[in-house]
């Protein structure tokens, strides 16, 4: 194997299963055309990575929560990292090796996984080497520390961007002068100009992607509810990687139309539906597979993900393409609990989920390497249980599978679902 | 160097004793409680971003929040906050959810790192203090951050004035920017005498006097501290070791922990911790015609760096001088558990230290711990290690 190929290895496999899996979907006639739209998505985003230094093009690595809106208007590939360590964990199963080079770096097991992992796959060279590295505080310590380690691993210069904490017309402010200090960083690094008018049509695309999460999340309310349960992380990937980009708007009209169908014919994910969850932070991507089999077996359904799914009502404007892609980063649902103090909007916003969605309980996934989210675990439990929701709170790693065993969290939930029996 | 053939000495310091039993009283030291009894209002502050002189002008005393002085169980922490906080916003927690705190009637924190900015977020919630304030503090250091900054610390003002309805003038922020760099000058004169070959003081009692620094009005801070230096200057203590050492990582500020280190030969001249040099080194620098609130946000951003801070390097660079000025052989690393800005940090900071040839123990800890145990065997080692060297 050639190290260029070498570097690719992970990236290829990825695509393998992608396509697989589209391929499959496409054969299937009761496959949702919306399946097929994602898994072309995927592949397609990671394909242009794969191809990228043979293209010519620049490859910018990103943490999550960037505006990667803007390294598709200056036409250079993104590289989303905690998505990439992500998907490896989802597509190629345990992730040891990664995760055991990130150690050898002396990267504690304490540090979010993610990034543990890709770090490790930088040293160990399975991916791409990204031409620059882009990182914020948006949204915790990992994604403000993790950069610079990535910047030694592969030689490459980076930019951070400073997200202020809290909002203000001066920290609005501050935003969009680090945006365009970043414009100006990428434009010498890369050679590439911003195209504004792109921007623009990406921020017009942005807006109405939004809106699109929006009544989507609406649809979801009906009962039975449609969405089933894999779908949310296909929810969170297609903002992550996709930004404002023709293939997730596409994605998300035809799912919002498909949903809209079921809810019409009164058809849910499930049949028949039990259990309405709440569902915060995210399940182990190791264990999408038994959320989507322990719903069908016992009738339940996450209907609503506060911390992820739920964005605030506000406009973009492509006439401001910078202002707007600042504006979004505070449009975002992880920003209401996840980013800035901690306000009384945010445990509001838990009840009104809870009552608008109808649901009957809430698992809390306590990813151990996500410190500021389980700081919520206790005060979020307090707040629903005054609503009388009751909270499983489980403990987990995101990539790591061999943290908590899969037999173990099925008893978990399986004790929890009778619990909500008995209710 | 170390120096070998003459002992160590150590004659009693009578102020060095009156630090400590302010510490002793802690958290409701005996000159808090003088404060209040006074009238005056005491604020708790949660890390080196917030400006003390601020609330200092105001005619309130600022109080550094800090947990148990020892490693406790922590179950009202781990039972709010969850485990995977760092055991020293867990430990401040506990002590607010069990009326410890009780005594402040302000809290202010900076949004510095997730487990302060959460240990804001559940005090708010869970235990409560009349006055409750957060300052974004930037990343970086450009002229924008600083104009950010600025704007912060102005806001933290005005909300301030708002509470205690009334102005701070200009003269009450230069005064306390005068009683503050006194402080600061005087602990640097401290430090100094650390570069010593045999420096008078330990690692252990110069965090004693720094804990004291927190939990006592400044003026009285800086009369005390003058008065422990000319006992320093008088007695001729000198303190020897089998190798210089320095201390770098998160939070810590139990001289325990030193003196454990100190007691098995090694020679503690220097750290780079919130509670040492990093809460000291730097002076608010009034330029002409600059307005004293400019200078004071100038030198918080602006101060010696924490790991939270971006590019790395100007903190590596800092710890790199240190090195230097203080002789220092070898450098223990403690990091907390799930403290994340320090332990991203490490892999860099270990191949800048390689580079200039000082070796680097790395000890995983809880806050407030004594270090005992697996730590003594580890700095044992250490020591042998960096005694090796030298032959
Ligand atoms: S999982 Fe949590 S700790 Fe990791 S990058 Fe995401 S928000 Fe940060
Ligand atoms: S810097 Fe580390 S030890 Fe200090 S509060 Fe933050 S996470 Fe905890």
């Amino acid at each position: 194997m050639t190290a260029s190929e070498a570097r690719s290895s992970r990236i290829s496999a990825i695509i393998r299963a992608c396509r697989i899996i589209t391929r499959m979907s496409q054969a299937n006639p009761d496959a949702p055309k919306s399946d097929v739209l994602y898994y072309k998505m995927l592949s397609d985003y990671y394909t242009r990575l794969l191809n990228a230094h043979d293209e010519g093009k620049f490859i910018a690595a990103h943490t999550v929560f960037f505006p990667s809106e803007i390294l598709y208007a200056m036409d250079i590939v993104p590289m989303h990292t905690e998505t990439t360590t992500w998907m490896m964990a989802l597509f190629l199963g345990g992730q040891a090796e990664i995760l055991s080079a990130g150690a050898e770096l002396g990267l504690v097991p304490e540090i979010c996984s993610p990034h543990r992992g890709l770090a490790g796959a930088f040293s160990l060279g399975v991916l791409p080497r990204p031409d620059a590295m882009l990182w914020s505080n948006l949204i915790c310590d990992n994604t403000a520390k993790s950069g610079e380690l990535v910047m030694e691993l592969n030689k490459c210069p980076g930019f951070f961007l400073d997200h202020p904490f809290q909002r203000s017309e001066a920290e609005d402010k501050y935003l969009v002068s680090e945006l365009e200090d970043m414009i100006h960083f990428l434009e010498e690094k890369s050679g590439r100009m911003m195209d504004w008018d792109k921007l623009s049509d990406i921020v017009a695309r942005m807006d109405y992607q939004t809106e699109l999460f929006r009544e989507i999340g609406e649809l979801r309310k009906a009962v039975p509810s449609p969405f089933p349960n894999r779908g949310f992380l296909q929810l969170l990937t297609v903002d992550y990687l996709c930004p404002g980009q023709p293939e997730a708007i596409a994605y998300l009209e035809t799912l919002r139309d498909e949903l809209a169908e079921m809810v019409r014919q009164g058809k849910g994910a499930v049949s028949p539906e039990r259990f309405r969850l709440m569902t915060l932070f995210v399940p182990p991507m190791y264990l999408m597979g038994l959320m989507e089999k322990l719903g069908h077996e016992y009738g339940v359904v996450s209907v609503v993900e506060p911390l992820f799914t739920r964005w605030a009502e506000s406009r973009l404007d492509p006439s401001k393409p910078l202002e707007s892609v600042a504006r979004k980063a505070a449009m975002i649902p992880e920003r209401r609990s996840m980013y800035g103090p901690l306000g009384q909007e945010a445990l509001q916003d838990l009840i009104d989920c809870a009552e608008q969605y109808k649901v009957d309980g809430a698992v809390y996934w306590a990813f151990m390497g996500c410190r500021h989210t389980c700081a919520t675990v206790k005060l979020f439990k307090d707040v629903l249980n005054e609503v009388d929701v009751p909270v499983l709170t489980i403990d987990c790693d995101i990539v790591d599978p061999t943290i908590n065993s899969e037999e173990e969290i099925r008893g978990k939930l399986e004790q929890f679902f009778e619990l909500l029996e008995d209710r | 160097m170390v120096i070998k053939d003459k002992p160590s000495t150590s004659v009693p310091l009578p102020t060095l004793e009156r630090f400590r039993q302010v510490n002793y009283a802690f958290p409701k030291t005996e000159q808090i409680l003088e404060h209040q009894r006074q009238g005056g209002k005491v604020f708790g502050w949660l890390c080196t971003y917030v400006p003390e002189e601020i609330m200092h002008a105001a005619g309130i005393l600022p109080v550094r929040v800090t947990g148990y002085s020892q490693e406790m169980e922590l179950e009202d922490g781990n039972a709010y906050m969850y485990i995977n906080n760092c055991s020293f916003s867990r430990s401040c927690l506990q002590m607010g959810l069990r009326g410890e705190y009780q005594f402040l009637d302000g809290m202010v924190a900076g949004s510095t790192c997730d487990g302060a900015r959460r240990l804001f977020d559940l005090w708010q919630y869970y235990i409560k203090t009349p006055f409750a304030h957060m300052l974004t503090i930037p990343r970086k250091f450009t002229e924008k951050a600083h104009d950010l900054y600025y704007q912060q610390v102005v806001q933290f003002q005005e909300h301030l004035e708002e509470f205690l309805g009334q102005q701070i003038a200009d003269e009450q922020l230069r005064h306390s920017i005068e009683v503050f760099n006194r402080a600061r000058a005087l602990l640097r004169q401290l430090y100094e005498l650390r570069k010593a070959d045999a420096p008078p003081i330990s690692g252990a009692e110069t965090m004693e006097v720094l804990n004291a620094s927190f939990r006592m009005p400044k003026e009285l801070f800086n009369q005390w501290l003058e008065k422990l230096l000319a006992e320093l200057g008088r007695t001729g203590n000198r303190h020897q070791g089998r190798a210089r050492l320095m201390v770098v990582g998160s939070v810590m500020n139990n001289p325990e922990f030193v003196k454990s280190i100190e007691a098995q030969g090694g020679l503690m001249v220097a750290d780079e911790l919130c509670t040492s040099t990093r809460y000291w080194s730097d002076p608010v620098v009034l330029e002409e015609g600059q307005s004293p609130v400019a200078a004071i946000s100038r030198r918080y951003l602006n101060n010696f760096p924490c790991a939270r801070m971006v590019p790395s390097d100007e903190r590596f660079n800092r710890i790199l001088n240190l090195v230097k000025d203080f002789k220092v052989d070898g450098v223990i690393s403690q990091i907390i558990r799930y403290c994340v800005p320090y332990a991203h940090d490490l892999p860099l900071l270990r191949d800048r230290l390689k580079e200039v040839g000082v070796p680097v123990l790395a000890l995983d800890v809880e806050y407030g711990t004594s270090g005992s145990g697996q730590i003594q065997t580890r700095v044992q080692a250490f020591l042998e290690m960096l005694e090796a060297r030298k032959r």
